[in-house]
């Protein structure tokens, strides 16, 4: 880094939105006028609910353990091994990691004439589930049928 | 009273008369929006003729149409999903009995826009750090790997109750530093719930918008402070989604 500023290095800007960055304002917020809405909104039930899917379960448990049951303990002492650097380097690091129930919708709602991120975040989901399908899919799609059953 | 073959009419959202200009995008339905005005309010609506929309493809219809008409003025943001009779009814019963209210909101909101900072955990990180720091969740987990998936069930579970727990504890401190710093450059901030198990913080902040270099900076000096932990994203300017909080009750008069 030959040019040290405090904000880090460049200068920082909000990002313009991609629907996926905001889908869960738009779901939840806004002027309400209950009385009025007849409209049904097909698919709606699959938009929220998944929405709000962080809650604490018998399945966000079980995730978590599968995930700490995961961790190599070994590379912790070697503070960022090689193979660590290595796969951050190449898989973009937190994101293709750190998706969670929400890059399913995601990937409905955004088409091919979206901006940059989102097509990121369909890169990464198709990554995920055409590798067997990681815990956090699975986690999400079970708790979906389970409620809507 | 049900009305056969009766189009009705989508609302978007409000805003000052005054800042009426087109909105060239479709809306939902790819039908073209328009505006019903009343007393210097503005409603951007438009026809509707199915009683049932896909949600998923309207609401990017939702989105656009409200992107579009906030590049160049306040709007306040409809729900998702609202629909009325006709053109007569977005008048008397949203625009005309809400019209005190709509202005004051739409002046308390204009000049400033919506700003959003999420935070994700880099998952690994965040789980090594638990694992590093708690005692009990290093312990139980030494236990876990010894058990079969049948004989471990609850002490699974268990395990990533006592993760959890750690994880909602890191968002607390997280989120806690955020507002800290935030806030003070903010007019005014709303938290809500993380969207995924890995979220850190979920922020929207509404900054006035000749201020919004100032909020910049701020955000960018917390992005180099969280360094690689917290994946940072900050998206904006939006529309005041979180910020045009109103209940319009339809009261007596309720259309049923």
């Amino acid at each position: 880094m030959a040019v040290a500023r405090p904000t880090g290095g460049y200068l920082e800007r909000p990002r313009p939105s991609g629907l996926a960055d905001v889908v869960d304002v738009i779901l939840d917020k806004g002027l309400v006028i209950d009385a009025f809405v007849r409209v049904s909104l097909i698919g709606i039930e699959i938009l929220t609910i998944d929405a709000r899917i962080v809650i604490a379960s018998v399945d966000t448990y079980l995730r978590f353990a599968e995930a700490v049951n995961r961790l190599d303990l070994v590379q912790e002492d070697q503070s960022q091994g090689l193979p660590e650097l290595m796969e951050s380097m190449t898989s973009g690091g937190a994101e293709s990691k750190t998706k969670g129930a929400l890059s399913g919708i995601k990937e409905a709602l955004t088409g091919d004439d979206d901006e940059d991120d989102d097509d990121k975040e369909k890169s990464s989901s198709r990554r995920r589930s055409s590798s067997s399908g990681s815990s956090s899919s699975r986690s999400s799609s079970r708790s979906r049928s389970r409620k809507s059953s | 009273m049900p009305q056969d073959n009766h189009a009705s009419v989508y609302v978007y959202g409000v805003l000052s008369g005054a800042d009426l200009a087109g909105v060239s995008v479709g809306g939902v339905e790819g039908a073209e929006v328009r505006t019903v005005e009343h007393a210097g309010l503005g409603a951007l609506v438009s026809t509707l003729s199915a009683d049932a929309l896909a949600a998923a493809r309207e609401l990017r219809a939702h989105w656009r149409v409200l992107e579009e008409a906030s590049k160049g003025a306040t709007v306040l943001p409809v729900r998702f999903g609202t629909v009325m009779e006709s053109d007569a009814a977005v008048r008397e019963r949203l625009l005309e009995p809400n019209a005190e209210r709509l202005t004051e909101l739409l002046g308390e909101l204009a000049g400033r826009v919506q700003l959003n900072v999420k935070g994700d955990y880099d998952e690994e990180r965040l789980l090594r750090d638990v694992v590093r720091t708690s005692p009990q969740v290093g312990a139980l987990r030494e236990r876990v790997r010894t058990l079969s998936d049948a004989a471990g069930y609850y002490d699974r579970i268990r395990l990533g109750e006592l993760v959890a727990a750690e994880v909602a504890a890191r968002r607390q401190q997280d989120e806690g530093l955020m507002l800290a710093r935030l806030e003070p450059v903010a007019v005014a901030a709303r938290t809500e719930p993380v969207s995924s198990q890995t979220g850190a913080f979920n922020l929207a902040f509404l900054v006035e918008s000749k201020e919004v270099d100032q909020f910049s900076a701020a955000v960018g000096a917390l992005r180099a402070e969280l360094g690689e932990r917290v994946e940072l994203r900050y998206v904006g300017p939006l529309p005041p989604y979180s910020f045009a909080e109103a209940d319009l009750g339809a009261g007596a008069e309720a259309w049923a």
